[in-house]
């Protein structure tokens, strides 16, 4: 934690960066995220086992943008995010410095995409461990166990859309739900609506959700719709044998085509 | 307030056979928004589209459903005839009531009540439309023919003679393709060359024709009338404009011993070489690949012996980058060889040949100079068999398709054997006789009954060879498949003709589909056989699938019909039912995020990229932006775009969802 503190002094002074994005604690000591511009402040900065959200969230928020050239204290989620945010045009490589840390909460040296590349590829790129229980128990029932269990679960959701937000990939300024011309979505909760709204979203990042859990933890409901995205994370890993956010030039595999795909996954 | 009119057509009984269209037209009048409703049984016709003119006038129509046929078939009928009534053409909407309900019901309620919901889509989708201008796109008018067979040679001459600039690129040293290398045709027995010749002068004279031979595509881009294409040139390793074609350095040349690819590997050629006699353009080349000064570093013999100094050792390939409005593919194909047949050894057996390898045998400048000699000892086969259909119409060999030639060139290689070797007895063995044609049959016959050939239906099933002679193992189907078995010294194979290497390649860099065989494939079976699905590119000859000479000339003086029809205006009118990318002011500029999944799944690389920037010149946002000229109005991007920020003119989101949502509710 001390280096990262010194680090950000030092890209601050020197002016490397405008600002650091991390994380710091709040009044109860839940971790928050902050946006440190001042290098005299950086001593706020915290990472230990509090610092669970995935930062890369604001990374295409205007209001942090407008600040200047970033640095960002990044987790493997994060750096993953941060793969996908450049393969899929949203942020340039060069005007960002990736402060990596390890889960043991050591500060890495991660000089440029291509290192952040290798320690992506020698990672567990897999579902975080709890949630693939949680998705061994779901896929042993029958499909109509499954559904309703859903149907349950979802008719909850209060269409808050704070899954949509803490999303890193969520990033598109106007979401489908916004569109009224036609309303493809109802605008009302209801568990027929709310239905349409996860499987688009579930769809939308689909091949994209690089299982940082964020969508989930956001719920003020409890609903763990981070499930179905990671579900579908991991039917694409079968399907393609990729991992969404490991490289810095990946083509969506639901948006490409090769002569040679097999037709196995239209399922 | 929308103001919609409703024609509903009898198309004589198609439609009112099954359908009420009296109580469509009725019940259709009555709903909001429809100002006038009608039928009458031919609306297509002169006195029909009048009904329409006026009904826009007198009733001050915002927008018409016609309730027929297929748009496919008069949607351009209609739209014409609003647009003479004083209506944006693109107001004007078709509800199928033909091919999607009264050819397939029969005459109930249910019927006339699936037309009424036809129709009521239609008219909800109508009140969205919007008025719709014809995008214009400028052309370049000088065409690009891609091979120098005679389906290219054919286009080019055609275009050429229409007054329009033509660029032929070919891959060999000289044009021609296979039709150069055939001996004598059928049906007519003409010398093959002799017919030929001329034309490839003609090429090379043309005011209008550039010929680049020993050239290849390297990439195109762009989209009909304005596409950027850059072909490679290969080094000939030679000044061509210094070269007088003397052809001294190619009897000098030390390395004689190269298979001769225009002889089928049935003679040799020195590395630096005229591919025939009669080449087009008539210099020589070097081939890289064999010559010793590139294997070893030294020789240099032909530079040596050149009257002119041509020789350049150091000649790079050169890459030239043009502006084509309309290509023309047509690189031909290729025949499967013996060596793709272990039922027949593998072509490890010398007298196995190929009916390519027959053309030159039998040409009167072909190795033997038109000698029928067999390859092994030189001797006139006595005993000949003919093998049709090999590899041809055979699933098991991965080839389905009929080569549709080889009925015909086996009768006339037959033929050509009983004419120079007369106490010779020739045998064929075929599936069925495919000589469908103006005077093919007849030829045919004549090889049977006048030329006595021996026509034997059935497989062979093997053939190896026992004291230098062939065993052809077979069975009569005609005589209750009685097993034959024929003592020959030669057999020739009429093998499978296939698509030309390198095409699945140069289909990916036109972007134009081609099937499973490789076969570059036409936009429809039918109405458009020489058309691709990417516009601006047509096919002609055997790239296509495999041909005769009068097919191919046909589809060739068809491709470049269409050509010259593209080219005869400055500027091309197109539809437009494109997609668009919305846009807004600052600061938003449109709600595209610039993810460009967009671009990946257009199956036209339609999809461009547009920044926004402030006055100094900094990019504040890229948004994607579609070429109207390439794109197709498929649709894939607004499926895929997840912001929904691309949208299909004429076939809006929302126009869509009217319609699904007019079926789905009670009116
Ligand atoms: C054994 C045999 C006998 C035949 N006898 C007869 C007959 O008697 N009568 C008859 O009507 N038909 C006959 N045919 C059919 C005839 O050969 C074809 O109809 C004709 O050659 C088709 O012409 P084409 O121009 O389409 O193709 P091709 O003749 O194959 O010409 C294609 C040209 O394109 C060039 N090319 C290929 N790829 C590229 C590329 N990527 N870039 C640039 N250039 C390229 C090739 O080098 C070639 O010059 C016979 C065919 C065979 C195999
Ligand atoms: S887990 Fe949820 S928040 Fe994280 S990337 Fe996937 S969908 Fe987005
Ligand atoms: S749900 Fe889809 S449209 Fe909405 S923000 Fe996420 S990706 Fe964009
Ligand atoms: S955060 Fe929860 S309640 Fe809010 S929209 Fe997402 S699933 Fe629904
Ligand atoms: S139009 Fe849609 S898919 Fe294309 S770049 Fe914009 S947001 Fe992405
Ligand atoms: S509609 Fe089809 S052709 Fe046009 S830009 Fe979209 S994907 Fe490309």
């Amino acid at each position: 934690m001390n280096n990262l503190i010194a680090r950000a002094k030092e890209l601050l002074e020197n002016k490397i960066v405008q600002v650091i994005v991390g994380y710091e604690a709040g009044p109860t000591g839940v971790a928050r995220p902050a946006f440190i511009t001042n290098p005299a402040k950086a001593d706020l900065l915290i990472y230990d086992e509090r610092c669970v959200q995935n930062l890369a969230v604001y990374l295409t928020k205007p209001e942090v943008r407008n600040l200047g050239k970033m640095a960002i204290v990044a987790t493997l989620p994060v750096m993953r995010s941060i793969m996908m945010l450049i393969s899929e045009q949203q942020i340039f490589a060069d005007n960002i410095i990736v402060l990596g840390v390890s889960s043991d909460g050591s500060l890495l040296d991660i000089a440029d995409i291509k290192v952040m590349q290798a320690y992506i590829e020698k990672s567990d790129l897999g579902n975080p461990v709890k949630d693939r229980a949680l998705l061994v128990e779901l896929n042993k029932l029958s499909k109509e166990e499954r559904f309703a269990y859903w149907q349950k679960e979802l008719s909850k959701c209060i269409k808050c859309y704070a899954c949509r937000q803490a999303c890193p990939l969520c990033y598109c300024t106007r979401c489908t739900v916004e569109v009224n011309q036609p309303q493809w979505i109802p605008v009302q909760s209801n568990t027929h609506g709310n239905m349409e709204w996860h499987i688009l979203r579930a769809m939308h990042l689909a091949g994209r959700c690089i299982s940082c859990g964020e969508c989930g933890r956001a719920c003020p409901v409890g609903i763990p719709c981070h499930l179905l995205t990671m579900q579908l994370a991991d039917e694409v890993h079968n399907y393609f044998k990729v991992y969404a956010g490991t490289s810095e030039k990946m083509s969506s595999v639901l948006s490409t085509f090769e002569p040679n795909d097999k037709e196995s996954f239209i399922i | 307030m929308a103001r919609i009119g409703v024609f509903v057509c009898h198309c004589g009984e198609n439609i009112s056979a099954t359908v009420d269209c009296g109580k469509v037209a009725e019940t259709i009048g009555k709903l909001k928004h429809v100002a006038y409703s009608t039928d009458y049984k031919y609306m297509c016709s002169d006195p029909g589209q009048t009904i329409i003119k006026d009904a826009i006038k007198e009733h001050n129509l915002t927008g018409v459903v016609v309730s027929a046929c297929s748009p496919r078939m008069h949607e351009p009928t209609f739209r014409k005839a609003c647009a003479e009534g004083g209506l944006n053409p693109f107001l004007c909407e078709m509800a199928n009531l033909r091919e999607h309900c009264s050819w397939v019901h029969e005459k109930n309620d249910l019927t006339t009540e699936k037309a009424i919901d036809i129709v009521r889509s239609q008219v909800e989708k109508v009140k969205l439309n919007s008025a719709l201008q014809p995008i214009k796109v400028p052309v370049t008018r000088t065409a690009l023919v891609i091979g120098g067979g005679i389906a290219g040679i054919q286009s080019a001459l055609d275009i050429a003679n229409c007054g329009h600039k033509v660029v032929m690129v070919e891959r060999s040293p000289s044009i021609g393709g296979h039709m150069s290398q055939l001996s004598e045709t059928f049906p007519t027995l003409d010398c093959s060359q002799c017919i030929l010749t001329p034309r490839m002068v003609e090429v090379a004279q043309h005011p209008n024709i550039t010929l680049y031979t020993y050239a290849e595509i390297e990439s195109v881009e762009g989209f009909i009338g304005n596409f950027k294409v850059k072909i490679r040139k290969k080094a000939k390793s030679l000044d061509e404009k210094i070269c007088t074609g003397c052809g001294l350095c190619t009897t000098k040349c030390p390395q004689k011993k190269i298979p001769n690819e225009f002889e089928q590997g049935m003679g040799m050629r020195p590395a630096i070489y005229i591919p025939f006699p009669q080449a087009v353009p008539n210099r020589p080349v070097i081939d890289r690949e064999h010559c010793t000064y590139y294997i070893k570093g030294k020789c240099k013999v032909c530079e040596i012996v050149c009257p002119t100094k041509a020789i350049r050792f150091d000649q790079p390939d050169e890459i030239l980058e043009l502006e084509i409005g309309a290509i023309v593919v047509s690189t031909g194909f290729d025949i499967k060889h013996a060596d793709f047949f272990p039922e027949y050894g593998y072509g490890k057996y010398k007298d196995i040949i190929d009916g390519l390898q027959f053309e030159r045998l039998a040409s009167a400048s072909g190795p033997t100079t038109g000698a029928i000699l067999r390859p092994s000892d030189g001797q006139v086969p006595k005993n000949i068999v003919f093998i049709a259909c090999a590899g041809s119409r055979d699933p098991a060999k991965g080839i389905a398709y009929c080569s549709k030639i080889c009925c015909m060139y086996t009768a006339k290689h037959a033929m050509l054997y009983k004419h120079k070797v007369h106490e010779g007895k020739a045998h064929v063995f075929y599936m069925d006789i495919r000589s469908g044609g103006k005077n093919y049959d007849e030829f045919v016959r004549r090889a049977i009954e006048e030329d006595h050939v021996n026509y034997i239906r059935g497989r062979v099933s093997t053939i190896y060879e026992r004291d230098g002679k062939l065993i052809v193992k077979g069975v009569d189907t005609l005589l209750g498949a009685q097993p034959v078995e024929i003592v020959a010294d030669m057999v020739v194979l009429a093998t499978a003709g296939i698509a030309s290497s390198g095409a699945e390649e140069l289909a990916q860099k036109l972007h134009v589909s081609y099937d499973s065989h490789k076969f570059f494939a036409e936009a429809h079976p039918k109405l458009k056989p020489v058309e691709t699905n990417t516009a601006g590119i047509f096919l002609a000859g055997a790239c296509q699938n495999p041909k005769d000479i009068p097919d191919t000339v046909s589809q060739a003086s068809g491709a470049a019909v269409k050509v010259a029809a593209l080219f005869s205006q400055s500027e091309l009118t197109r539809e437009p039912l494109v997609a668009a990318v919305n846009r807004s002011g600052p600061p938003m500029y449109s709600t595209c995020v610039g993810c460009f999944l967009c671009q990946s799944v257009c199956p036209y690389q339609a999809i461009e990229r547009e920044d926004f920037k402030t006055r100094d010149g900094k990019i504040i946002k890229t948004v994607a932006k579609i070429n109207e000229g390439l794109c197709q109005g498929c649709g894939t991007c607004v499926a895929l775009c997840r912001s929904k920020s691309i949208d299909l003119q004429g076939y809006s989101n929302n126009q869509v969802y009217a319609e699904v949502v007019a079926l789905l509710n009670e009116y």
